[in-house]
């Protein structure tokens, strides 16, 4: 396992470079400096010229990538051309707030989506099944933008809608990124849990004679959330990578903003670093549910074990 | 084993929940114990708000601010800096923190250099030798005494390439300047310390906007000491970031909060507010919804139109709205080396079918009044310029005469970002269509945008110039000056406009330097249609009951010094 572990690391550094290239050669495509920007409308050719040279933006894409990449390797992600601080100071700051709210709306997602997903399948066809899926299907379907201003507006006054100053500033950013969640998690663990009561050991189970809710909390629910499991890394590790709209519009100076402005202002090294840092997240996400999925089917094993 | 396994994840999720909350709401305190007590009054002042919307709505009986003496103001992006040396767009933190030589007020209506950091000055007789008497009762926030020497230190840091200073414009033109600035020299020669409180500049030609220039916000001074001590941290680290204004930075909370206090020490007195705040809000909605709970006192509705028939109709807010008007201008500008536009028929055609008076009222409110020339009403240079008419039938016309009697493609250049400019395309879209353009859109992101049109390459565009400094030059040379006609995409070529823009430069006789503005811009309207000059708008503020003395600055910038602005607790 330790060994698995340990190679699933390190593959994922290879797998960071080939990020970092990729960007390079990308923004070497599109049009734009970092300086333009930056000037905006007081554009003055020999200040521009100046700054380029200085911060080397005159080099070649491929020459800036290899000073990049062992910088890099030394832990020195560089300084944000915009915000003139260190790169890893930026995301330092930025990423407990995205770590938060990304816990919470996991949270929340799961305390709503499995309960629910259970209640409608055992209650298939139900009204409840179907008020239920309705639901998840707004969740899936409706933008996090929508969401967010309609709540905004009806809680303005009783909740806080902007900023990340207290716990209570959560709760709405929170229950908008969680929606959507809940939403998949819902239909995931009805379409599952229904899978699974169609096997024969749960007819087996009820055969028995086994109460009702006993067969479908110890026998059916167990391997009826492999999938769900999955599902919940996979959106735990992107609730991570930032979420752009909740943050921009409850003003919560997360990654997602931080990338997304990154990328306007062709900030390049702190969109390498939210990039290398948020693949990392990602691909550390995955690792975990693969994991999670061996302690929960044992008869899965890493690394095709017996 | 599995069951260990899932007691020791859940424990590593309950860990991870409490050491988030934990780093994720005193973050601020981090670095330094300032920010413990500013992130606890941030809850304060979050607790405080939620019960501000009842404050507010039961604060007929002559509304209270409800977060005490200071004025919390949004903020939609993060400033890359508040050393104004090195940011030219951002300025309400330099204006509160640093001094200026000479200060621009609006006194009596009228925008009026008066004295700053200098008790007075003279200027030889060819306008080239500026001598400045210095007060000697200033100090920085830090204890040091102002010094000519300071002055001396902020203009060769600014022209120093190292410092890697985008404002270098403002100092460019005292001898020997742009030497430092090429690395020909270790100082800048035209600048000496004539004794303790006595600046010498010397210019390198008659420089007549110059004192007006001393008085932008890029040309604050710097105390020596603390700004060679901060090195790079200064205008990042608040504690390092020393000025002599009224406002001291105290905290900054990156992309969350910028919290300035009272300078007790300032050599005017003390301002009447105890800070200021500067709260990151980037979406309009949730600026206008914390507006209403009373989480902010003042809100810009300028770059707002979403936002604004909400205020100007509300019968709670539509009273408190603070109007001045914008010494800037909106203008569609012609790339003439761009077909269809490099033929003046053409573009006189475009002048002559937007029809501007009905944009102005239906788009924006009527907040605001057509102009014909490039230089804002009231503003220095400012002239009755000669109406451009609306008139589709003319248009039609030349069109046919340019050989587009069958139609011509045409695009609008504009930023995806840009909503407004958006709003305004569209309608002149239509409008352009009814005389037989065909008007495509496109829209390029803020930095390929920025990028092609300093190589000359983006076409018609909406574009809006708000003065430095209260002078014509600063609106046509920055456009239309053979230096600057192609980082502009103006790609204009008439000789005679590029003459007299140099030679109002460096005309030291007033009268005849206006002249030649006005027959620089005449030229450019009526006879290059080089460009359509749309409106000088009102610029809107939205400012809480409890709010006194906020008023727009003479430039109609957003961001102006709070010194004079007090609440009613």
């Amino acid at each position: 396992m330790i060994k698995y572990v340990t190679k699933r690391i390190l593959i994922t550094i290879p797998i960071l470079i080939g990020v970092v290239f990729l960007i390079f050669v990308m923004l070497s495509v599109v049009p734009g400096d970092p300086i333009t920007v930056m000037m905006g409308e007081k554009v003055k050719p020999d200040v521009i010229e100046n700054l380029m040279e200085r911060m080397h933006l005159n080099d070649p894409w491929y020459v800036r990538f290899v000073w990049y990449i062992r910088d890099a390797l030394r832990g020195d992600f560089g300084e944000s051309y915009k915000l003139h601080r260190s790169v890893s100071s930026v995301i330092a700051n930025a990423f407990p707030k995205t770590l938060m709210l990304a816990v919470t709306a996991a949270c929340f997602s799961w305390i709503i989506g499995i309960p629910a997903g259970i209640l409608s399948a055992v209650k298939k066809n139900s009204i409840i099944d179907r008020l239920f899926m309705g639901f998840a299907l707004c969740g899936v379907s409706v933008p996090a933008f929508s969401v967010g201003m309609l709540l905004q507006n009806l809680f303005n006054g009783i909740l806080p809608v902007s900023g990340f100053s207290s716990p209570r500033h959560l709760i709405l950013p929170a229950v908008v990124l969680g929606w959507g969640a809940a939403g998949t998690i819902a239909r995931l663990t009805r379409s599952s849990l229904l899978e699974v009561l169609e096997e024969d050991y749960i007819r087996t189970a009820r055969a028995k004679g086994l109460m009702p809710l006993r067969v479908i909390v110890t026998h059916a629910l167990q391997n009826s959330l492999l999938p769900v499991i999955t599902m919940m890394a996979i959106q735990v590790s992107s609730l991570l990578s930032g979420a752009v709209i909740t943050e921009t519009l409850f003003s919560i100076p997360g990654i997602g903003r931080l990338t997304v402005d990154a990328i306007n202002t062709r900030d390049m090294p702190l969109l390498q670093g939210t990039v290398i840092f948020t693949t990392a997240i990602i691909i550390l996400g995955n690792l975990v549910a693969d994991i999670l999925y061996s302690v929960v089917d044992p008869r899965i094993r890493v690394e095709g074990g017996k | 084993m599995k069951r260990k396994l899932t007691k020791i994840l859940s424990g590593a999720l309950a860990a991870m929940l409490l050491a988030g909350c934990g780093s994720a709401f005193d973050d601020g305190s981090s670095s330094s114990t300032t920010g413990t007590t500013n992130s606890s009054s941030g809850a304060e002042a979050g607790t405080a708000a939620s019960s501000g919307g009842e404050a507010a709505s039961a604060g007929e009986a002559g509304s209270v601010s409800p977060a005490g003496n200071i004025i919390r103001i949004p903020e939609a992006d993060e400033f890359p800096t508040v050393d104004c040396q090195k940011d030219s767009a951002y300025y309400v933190v330099p204006l509160n923190i640093y001094d200026r030589l000479i200060e621009c007020e609006t006194v009596d209506g009228q925008a009026t250099l008066v004295p700053g950091l200098a008790e007075s000055w003279d200027v030889s007789e060819d306008g080239l030798v500026y001598t400045f008497h210095l007060r000697d009762d200033v100090t920085f926030h830090n204890g040091e005494k102002f010094e000519a020497d300071d002055v001396v230190y902020t203009i060769d840091r600014m022209m120093n390439p190292e410092t890697q200073a985008v404002n270098t414009d403002f100092f460019s033109m005292i001898k020997g300047a742009m030497d430092r600035f090429d690395g020909k020299a270790d100082s800048v020669e035209g600048v000496k310390a004539l004794d303790e409180h006595t600046v010498e500049i010397t210019l390198d030609a008659p420089f007549a906007p110059f004192l007006a220039n001393l008085a932008t916000p890029s040309c604050s001074i710097y105390n020596r000491e603390a700004t060679e001590a901060a090195g790079d941290k200064f205008g990042i680290d608040p504690e390092l970031t020393i000025g002599s204004g009224p406002f001291k930075m105290k905290d900054w909370v990156l992309n969350d909060k910028i919290t300035l206090v009272r300078n007790d020490d300032y050599f005017k007195g003390a301002p009447s507010l105890d800070g200021i705040e500067l709260i990151q809000v980037p979406d309009e909605q949730t600026q206008k919804l914390m507006y209403e709970n009373g989480e902010l006192d003042i809100v810009d509705l300028s770059s707002f139109i979403s936002q604004l028939d909400f205020f100007l109709e509300n019968d709670q807010y539509k009273d408190n709205i603070v109007r001045g008007t914008e010494a800037g201008t909106y203008f569609y500008l012609f790339n003439q080396a761009m077909a269809p536009m490099d033929d003046v028929r053409v573009r006189k055609a475009v002048q002559m079918s937007i029809d501007r008076q009905t944009i102005l009222e239906q788009l924006y409110r009527g907040e605001g009044v057509v102009v014909n020339s490039f230089i804002p009403n009231g503003f220095a240079g400012s002239y009755e310029a000669e109406e451009i008419p609306y008139d589709p039938e003319a248009a039609k016309a030349l069109l046919a005469e340019a050989g587009y009697a069958d139609g011509c493609d045409i695009e609008l250049y504009q930023k995806t970002e840009d909503s407004d400019a958006m709003a305004l395309n569209q309608v002149v879209q239509s409008m352009l269509e009814q005389v037989g353009f065909h008007v495509t859109i496109k829209q390029m992101d803020d930095a390929a945008y920025t990028a092609s049109r300093k190589e000359g390459e983006i076409g018609l565009q909406r574009a809006v110039w708000w003065a430095d400094y209260n002078d014509p030059d600063n609106f046509l040379y920055t456009f239309f000056s053979a230096k600057n006609t192609k980082v502009r995409s103006t790609n204009h070529t008439d000789q005679k406009v590029f003459d007299l823009l140099d030679a109002g430069r460096v005309e030291t006789d007033n009268e005849k330097r206006m002249e030649m503005y006005k027959e620089a811009d005449t030229a450019l309207v009526q006879e290059d249609a080089a460009f359509v000059p749309l409106f000088q708008m009102n610029h809107i503020v939205a400012v809480q009951d409890w709010v006194e003395g906020f008023s727009i600055s003479w430039n109609g910038w957003t961001d102006v010094s709070y010194y004079n602005v007090s609440v009613k607790q």
